[in-house]
C-alpha cells in the first residue's frame, strides 16, 4: 500500500513510454497535459459529461477526467496526438475540415478520438446512430449539423479505403 | 491558385489544422515557468455580512505562497464604477473582492495562490469565514417590493434601472382601439457555458514594470484599458495576449474580478500567477443572462392591423453590474417592432438587482425580442380567429416601406423580412404539413409548425451609443502590410473564439490585392501588434472588421498600382489591377500580365525606395479605422416542426429551416455554421437550459448534470437557405448575423409548440418548454390528470 | 475540481482486495469503472482515505451460465459488454437493453454492473432491472460470502446492504422463461441522462389469457426502485383482459407512493408511471408471443 504522496507512474501514451511522478489523486487529464505535455486533450468539466477530455483506454473511448493517472499503468492510452500521422490528417479529421465541423475547436479532439474508435466498430452508420454516438460530446459552437455530415463522409471514405 | 473573387468563396478554414490535430493553443496549453496557481474561496451564502476571514491555517498549508482577501486587493486595485450618464440608471460601484458582504452564492471572498491547483483547493478548506446570514432576494417580485432587503447597500432600492420611452401617440390609439390583445413571455435565467471555462495568466516584469496578461477575451483592447486603469498602470505598461479561445458567446468580455485579482497578485508576488475556472465556478459565478419577463399590449383593428404596441419588460440582473444594467433590456425595447409597420409605441424597462450571479450579454442579449413580437402577432391572430401568417403579411414592412424609421428612431433598410418569410413558407410546404398534422392527430400524434421572423440588430456604430447615452465607440481598426517578399499580414482589433476570422478576413484582404487567401496571415489578439478596436461582440466582427480590412487593403492596392503605373511609365493606374500576385493591364478591353509582380513592387517599396514615384513613402502598410452606421440590420425567417408527446410533455424538433439574408457574405460555409450554432444554442435554451436558484438563494445548477445543454440527439439537422441583399451603407455590403439564430429559435419553438397544443386550448408563456411545464398546461388547473392521449 | 488526497492500490487478486477492505473498511472506496465515483471524488463529495482499484481482477469480468442454471455476471462486466454479450441477450435481454440506455458510448466502455448496483442511484437502470428480475447479489469478505436478494439489497438512496468490509463480486439472474416477455421504458429529457421515471416489467404467459407471472417495478419515485405487483388488482395479475396494459398502468399509477422532489412534481411523475407502465407492458406482451 502506498500513501497519498507522489509515486512513480509509468504511462504508455501513443506507443511511447512516459515516466512521471504523480500523487494517486492526480487526474489522467492533468498528467497527460502537464507531465506528458500532450495538451490536445482538453478539460471542460472534470465530471465526465462534456466529453472534451475523451481519450482511448486500451482502444476504447474513456473520459480522462474520470481516470487517475495511476490507474493507467499497464494500459495503452491513445490521445488526439496519435491521429494525424506525419502531419497528414486522418479520415475523420479531414472530413471535419471539409465539412466545417468545428469552430472554436475545443471539443474537437474529444470528438475525433470518440468517432475514430466508434467508426472502427460501426463502419456503416445511419445519421441517427451517429447522433446517438455523438451525444456524449458537447459542442456549443456548431449545432452538430456539420459534425454529423463529417462523420457520415468519413464513414463512407473509410469503407472505400483499401488499406488503412 | 487564385480566384478572381475570394469574397464569397466557401473556402475551408485555414485555422482548422491546429484544431483538428489537437495543436490549438488555448490558455492552459501555454506553459509558463515558475507559475503559481490561484484558486478562489467563494461564499456559500446568497446574502451575508462578512464578519471575519481567518487565513492563518491556509497560509501555513503545504505549497501555499499567499492568501489575500478584499482588503488587500482594495489597496492594489480600484473599484469598478459603472456610472454611465444614462437617465434612469443608478450608478454602482464595487470593490475587486467584497469585504463587507457577499451578494450571491459563489461570490469570491479570498484568493489562495499555491504551487498547484490541488494544493490550493486543499488550502481553501482551511480558510474560515465567519458570515452573518442576511435575508436573500431571489426573485424579481421580491426585489421590487418596498420592504425588500437591499442587494447593494449604496443604492436606494434594488431597482437599478428604470426607463420609459414613447413615440407617436400610443395612449390615443389604445383609447380608440376596438380590440386590445395582451401577451406574456418569461425567459429563464441562463448561462453561456462555453466548453472552455474562464482563465488567465498574468506575468509582471519587475524590471520593465510591465504586465503581460494571457487571457481568452473577446475585446483585447478595451480589456487592456480597463486592466491598466484598475491596477493604476498606464496602458503602455500592459499587454494583453489572447490565445485560442474555446468559445465565448459574450461571457469573455468584461474584466472580471478574478482576472483582476490574478493580475494584482502577479505584480505583488513578482511571480507569474495563473487561474483556471472549474465548471462549477463557471456555471455558478461567471456570468448569467436573460431571466426577464415581457408583457405586451397591442391595439389592433378588426383585421389584425397593429395600431399601437406597448412593452413592459423586467429583468433580474443578479447582484453585480459588470455592464450598465439597462443595456440588454434597452436593446429589446428599441428593436421590438422589428419587421412590422408600427409607429405608435411605448416601452417601460425595469431592471432589478437580486442575490444571484450578475448578468452579462449572452449571444443575442436581445434574444427575447422575436419571441415577444411574433408571440404578440400570434396572440392577435388567435384572438381574431385569423391565420397568423396573414396577420404578419398585413403588418409587415414591404420593400416600398424602406427605409423605415422605427418608433425608437433606428432606421431599417436593405432588409427582406417579407421575402424571406414567403421563401421559407414555400420551401417548407405548409399545406402539406397541415395535411400530415391533421392525419397524425387522429392517431394521437401531435405535430406543430412554428414561425419566427427575425430582424437582428448588429454592428452598433458610435452614433448608436451616443444616442443611447452609452459611453464608448463602435469603430473598428485594421492594418494591412505587404512585406518585402510580397507576403501579406493583416490585423484587426477583434478576437476570434470560433468565427473563422483567419479565413474570412484573409479572403477579404486577398481580393483587392489579387493574392491567394492562403498567403494572407491574419493576426489577432495581441494588444501590442493589433490596432485598437472594440473587439468581437454584437455580431460586429464581419461588418466592422471585414469592412475596415477591406478599406485598408484597398488603400494598399491603390498605392501598389500607383507604383506599378510609375514603373510601367503610365500616367495613371486606372487600367491596372492585381491578380494572382501580379499586375495586370487592360489593353483593348482585355487584361494582360503587365510585368511587375506584387513581390517586385514590395521589394522596391521597402528596399529600393528611390525608385518610388515622388511623394510616396517607403513601405507598404495601410492603417484604417471605420465607424459603421449606428445599426445594421439583417433578417431571417425561421421555421420548425416539432412533435409533442402529450403523454409526457416531451418536445422533439423534427425539422428546422432558416431562410436568412445577411447581405454580402464573405464565406457561405462559415455563415451557415454561425446560423446553425446560434440556432442550436437557441433550441438548447428553449428546451433545456435554466439556472435554478432555490428559495434560500442556493444555485441548484452547478454541474452539467443539472444545467443541461442540448446534445446531437436533441438538435435536428438545420437547413440554411441564404438570400443576399447587401447593405448600401457598409463597404463590403455585409451585415452582421451571428446572433439572429438564437432569436429565431427562441421564437420558432414556442410558436410550434403552441401550434401542436392548439386542440387543447392552451399556450406556452414561459421557457424552458420542459416536459413538466407542458404537462402542467395539458393537465389544466386543478386536475390530477388529463389529456393523456 | 480536484479530489482530496487518497492513497491507492490496485490488488491483483480478489483475496488481496478483500484483505485490504477488511483493514480499511469504511475509510476506503472501491473504484471500478469510476463513472459515478470519480465525479464525486473530483467534487470532493466523497473523500475516502484510500482507493482500492479492482479493475485488475479479471475473474470478476466474466459472464456465464452457472451450475444452477442462472446467468452469472461478474461485477466488473462493463455496460457495453452487458449490452452486447450473447448470453445476456439470450437469457436476460432486459438487462442488455437496460445497459445500452446508460449514459453515452464512452461511459458504457468503463462503467460496470457492480459499480452501478453498489452506487444505487435511485434513477439508475441496472438496479431497477436487477430488482425486477429477482437478482441475487453475491457479496464476499476476506472470510465469508453471502447472497442478498435484490429487494433486500437496495436500502436507500446511494445506500445498499453492502457492509464496509464486503465486495459485490457477482450478480445472478434467473434465465428467461419461455413465453416470458419483457419491457423496459424510461423517460429523460436528453439522450443518456438519468431517467426521471423508469419502469421494468416481465409477463410470462400461460394458456390462453392466463398470466403465469407478472413482475413490475418502478424507478425514480423514491430512494430505491420499488416493486409494484402488489398494486395490481388481483384479477389483472392472473389474466389478460381487454386493454390490460392500460388498466394495470392506471391502477398502479393511482396508488403507488411517490416521494416529493423539487425538480419534478409528484403529479408529473405519476403520469409518467402510468404511461411508461402501459408502454412497458405493451412491449412485454409483444415479446411474450
Amino acid at each position: 500500500m502506498t500513501g497519498s504522496d507522489p509515486i512513480p507512474v509509468t504511462l504508455t501514451v501513443n506507443g511511447r513510454t512516459y515516466r512521471v511522478f504523480a500523487e494517486p489523486r492526480r487526474l489522467l487529464s492533468d498528467v497527460l497535459r502537464e507531465d506528458c505535455c500532450l495538451t490536445g486533450t482538453h478539460v471542460g468539466c472534470e465530471h465526465g459529461v462534456c466529453g472534451a477530455c475523451t481519450i482511448l483506454f486500451d482502444g476504447a473511448p474513456a473520459r480522462a477526467c474520470l481516470l487517475y493517472a495511476v490507474q493507467a499503468q499497464g494500459h495503452a492510452i491513445t490521445t488526439i496526438e496519435a491521429f494525424a500521422a506525419n502531419g497528414e490528417l486522418s479520415v475523420v479529421q479531414q472530413a471535419l475540415h471539409e465539412e466545417h465541423g468545428l469552430q472554436c475547436g475545443f471539443c474537437t479532439p474529444g470528438i475525433v478520438v470518440t468517432m475514430e474508435a466508434w467508426l472502427d466498430r460501426h463502419p456503416d452508420p445511419t445519421e441517427a446512430e451517429i447522433r446517438e454516438a455523438l451525444s456524449g460530446n458537447l459542442c456549443r459552437c456548431t449545432g452538430y449539423h456539420n459534425i454529423v455530415a463529417a462523420v457520415m463522409k468519413a464513414a463512407a471514405r473509410r469503407r472505400t479505403e483499401v488499406v488503412r | 491558385m487564385t480566384q478572381a473573387r475570394t469574397i464569397g468563396a466557401a473556402l475551408p478554414r485555414k485555422e482548422d489544422f491546429r484544431f483538428v490535430t489537437g495543436q490549438g493553443r488555448y490558455l492552459d496549453d501555454i506553459a509558463i515557468p515558475n507559475c503559481l496557481h490561484a484558486h478562489f474561496v467563494r461564499s456559500p451564502h446568497a446574502h451575508a455580512r462578512i464578519v471575519a476571514i481567518d487565513c492563518e491555517a491556509a497560509r501555513a498549508a503545504e505549497g501555499v505562497v499567499a492568501v489575500v482577501t478584499g482588503r488587500e486587493l482594495a489597496e492594489w486595485t480600484t473599484p469598478l464604477r459603472m456610472a454611465p450618464p444614462i437617465e434612469g440608471l443608478q450608478p454602482t460601484e464595487f470593490p475587486t473582492l467584497p469585504f463587507d458582504k457577499v451578494r450571491f452564492v459563489g461570490d469570491p471572498v479570498a484568493c489562495i495562490v499555491a504551487i498547484d491547483r490541488y494544493l490550493a483547493e486543499d488550502a481553501a478548506e482551511l480558510i474560515e469565514v465567519a458570515y452573518e446570514a442576511l435575508e436573500p432576494v431571489v426573485d424579481l417580485e421580491r426585489a421590487l417590493a418596498r420592504d425588500a432587503p437591499l442587494v447593494d447597500d449604496n443604492l436606494s432600492s434594488n431597482l437599478v434601472a428604470h426607463q420609459s420611452f414613447s413615440a407617436g401617440d400610443p395612449g390615443r390609439r389604445f383609447a380608440e382601439a376596438e380590440i386590445v390583445v395582451t401577451a406574456e413571455f418569461r425567459q429563464p435565467r441562463q448561462t453561456h457555458a462555453p466548453i472552455e471555462t474562464r482563465g488567465c495568466c498574468a506575468l509582471w516584469d519587475g524590471g520593465r514594470r510591465h504586465l503581460t496578461m494571457h487571457v481568452g477575451n473577446q475585446v483585447p483592447h478595451p480589456f487592456r484599458t480597463q486592466l491598466a486603469r484598475r491596477l493604476r498602470l498606464t496602458e503602455s505598461q500592459v499587454t494583453v495576449i489572447c490565445p485560442d479561445i474555446g468559445g465565448a458567446f459574450g461571457q469573455k468580455i468584461a474584466l472580471y474580478r478574478e482576472e483582476l485579482t490574478v493580475a494584482a497578485l502577479a505584480r505583488q508576488l513578482g511571480r507569474p500567477v495563473r487561474w483556471r475556472e472549474d465548471r462549477a465556478e463557471n456555471l455558478i459565478a461567471a456570468s448569467h443572462a436573460r431571466e426577464d419577463v415581457a408583457r405586451t399590449r397591442a391595439a389592433v383593428d378588426g383585421d389584425g392591423r397593429i395600431l399601437a404596441l406597448e412593452l413592459e419588460i423586467a429583468e433580474d440582473f443578479g447582484a453585480y453590474c459588470f455592464y450598465p444594467a439597462n443595456y440588454l433590456a434597452r436593446v429589446v425595447g428599441m428593436i421590438l417592432t422589428g419587421p412590422y409597420r408600427i409607429n405608435d409605441y411605448a416601452f417601460d424597462i425595469k431592471v432589478a438587482l437580486t442575490n444571484k450571479c450578475g448578468n452579462g450579454p449572452m449571444r443575442a442579449p436581445m434574444a427575447i425580442t422575436s419571441w415577444v413580437m411574433e408571440g404578440t402577432i400570434e396572440a392577435i391572430a388567435r384572438r381574431l380567429g385569423r391565420d397568423p401568417i396573414e396577420v404578419r403579411r398585413l403588418n409587415m414592412l414591404q420593400a416600398a416601406d424602406l427605409p423605415f424609421t422605427m418608433p425608437s428612431g433606428l432606421v431599417v433598410e436593405d432588409v427582406t423580412p417579407r421575402e424571406t418569410m414567403e421563401a421559407a413558407l414555400r420551401i417548407f410546404d405548409v399545406a402539406a404539413f397541415r395535411e400530415r398534422q391533421a392525419r397524425d392527430r387522429t392517431h394521437g400524434i401531435h405535430r406543430g409548425f412554428g414561425l419566427c421572423c427575425v430582424v437582428e440588430s448588429t454592428t452598433y456604430g458610435s452614433a448608436f451609443y451616443k444616442a443611447a447615452g452609452i459611453p464608448g465607440s463602435g469603430h473598428e481598426s485594421g492594418w494591412v502590410k505587404i512585406e518585402p517578399s510580397g507576403a501579406v499580414n493583416a490585423s484587426v482589433g477583434l478576437m476570434a473564439s470560433g468565427q473563422g476570422y483567419e479565413t474570412t478576413f484573409a479572403q477579404v484582404v486577398a481580393e483587392p490585392l489579387g493574392v491567394d487567401p492562403a498567403n494572407v496571415q491574419i493576426h489577432l489578439g495581441n494588444t501590442d501588434t493589433a490596432p485598437y478596436g472594440m473587439g468581437s461582440r454584437g455580431a460586429r466582427g464581419g461588418t466592422a472588421g471585414g469592412s475596415v480590412l477591406l478599406l485598408a487593403a484597398q488603400a494598399l492596392r491603390d498605392k501598389v498600382l500607383i507604383i506599378a503605373a510609375a514603373l510601367l511609365g503610365l500616367n495613371s493606374s486606372g487600367e491596372l489591377r492585381l491578380r494572382g500576385g501580379r499586375v495586370e493591364r487592360r489593353l483593348g478591353g482585355e487584361w494582360h500580365a503587365a510585368g511587375p509582380s506584387l513581390a517586385d513592387i514590395a521589394h522596391i517599396a521597402y528596399l529600393d525606395p528611390l525608385r518610388l514615384p515622388p511623394g510616396l513613402e517607403p513601405g507598404l502598410e495601410a492603417h484604417r479605422a471605420y465607424d459603421p452606421p449606428p445599426i445594421t440590420f439583417s433578417n431571417a425567417t425561421h421555421l420548425c416542426e416539432v412533435r409533442l408527446d402529450v403523454a409526457t410533455g416531451h418536445v422533439a424538433v423534427e425539422r428546422y429551416l432558416v431562410v436568412e439574408d445577411c447581405g454580402t457574405v464573405y464565406n457561405p460555409a462559415i455563415v451557415r455554421g454561425q446560423q446553425q450554432g446560434a440556432i442550436a444554442m437557441g433550441i438548447s435554451g428553449v428546451l433545456l437550459e435554466e439556472v435554478i436558484y432555490d428559495e434560500t438563494g442556493q444555485n441548484r445548477s452547478g454541474s452539467f448534470a443539472d444545467y443541461l445543454l442540448a446534445t446531437a440527439v436533441e438538435i435536428p439537422p438545420i437547413e440554411v437557405v441564404s438570400q443576399h441583399t447587401p447593405s448600401r451603407h457598409t463597404p463590403t455590403g455585409s451585415k452582421g448575423m451571428s446572433e439572429g439564430g438564437v432569436m429565431g429559435a427562441i421564437g420558432a419553438l414556442p410558436s410550434a409548440v403552441n401550434d401542436a397544443l392548439a386542440p387543447f386550448g392552451v399556450i406556452v408563456e414561459r421557457q424552458p418548454l420542459s416536459p413538466m411545464y407542458l404537462r402542467e398546461l395539458l393537465r389544466g388547473p386543478g386536475r390530477e390528470k388529463n389529456c393523456l392521449d | 475540481m480536484k479530489p482530496a488526497r487518497f492513497s491507492y492500490e490496485a490488488p491483483t487478486s480478489l483475496d488481496a482486495a478483500l484483505k485490504s477492505l477488511a483493514t480499511w473498511r469504511g475509510d476506503a472506496k472501491i473504484i471500478a469503472g469510476g463513472q459515478s465515483l470519480a465525479p464525486m471524488l473530483n467534487m470532493r463529495l466523497a473523500r475516502p482515505d484510500h482507493l482500492i482499484d479492482i479493475n485488475g481482477l479479471a475473474d470478476l469480468g466474466r459472464v456465464a451460465v452457472d451450475d444452477d442454471n442462472r446467468l452469472s455476471i461478474g461485477a466488473l462486466v462493463r455496460h457495453h459488454q452487458l449490452g452486447h454479450h450473447e448470453l445476456v441477450a439470450q437469457h436476460c435481454p432486459m438487462f442488455a437493453h437496460a445497459a445500452e440506455t446508460i449514459g453515452h458510448y464512452a461511459i458504457r466502455q468503463r462503467g460496470t454492473i457492480g459499480g452501478s448496483l453498489a452506487h444505487a442511484d435511485p434513477a439508475a437502470q441496472l438496479p431497477l432491472a436487477a430488482l425486477t428480475l429477482d437478482a441475487e447479489l453475491e457479496l464476499r469478505t476476506a472470510t465469508a460470502r453471502r447472497t442478498v436478494m435484490a429487494d433486500a439489497f437496495f436500502v436507500s438512496i446511494f445506500t445498499t446492504a453492502i457492509e464496509p468490509d464486503e465486495l459485490l463480486v457477482a450478480v445472478r439472474l434467473p434465465r428467461r422463461k419461455p413465453r416470458e416477455g419483457w419491457g423496459f421504458r424510461l423517460f429523460n429529457r436528453r439522450a443518456g441522462d438519468f431517467s426521471i421515471v423508469s419502469v421494468a416489467a416481465t409477463v410470462a404467459r400461460g394458456e390462453g389469457a392466463a398470466i403465469e407471472r407478472l413482475r413490475l417495478a418502478i424507478g425514480g419515485i423514491g430512494p430505491v426502485p420499488v416493486r409494484a405487483e402488489h398494486l395490481v388488482p388481483a384479477e389483472l395479475v392472473t389474466a389478460l383482459t381487454e386493454d390490460w396494459p392500460a388498466r394495470v398502468a392506471a391502477a398502479v399509477a393511482a396508488t403507488v407512493e411517490i416521494e416529493d422532489n423539487e425538480r419534478t412534481p409528484v403529479v408529473f411523475r405519476r403520469e409518467l408511471v402510468e404511461s411508461l407502465t402501459r408502454d412497458a407492458l405493451d412491449e412485454a406482451l409483444e415479446r411474450a408471443r
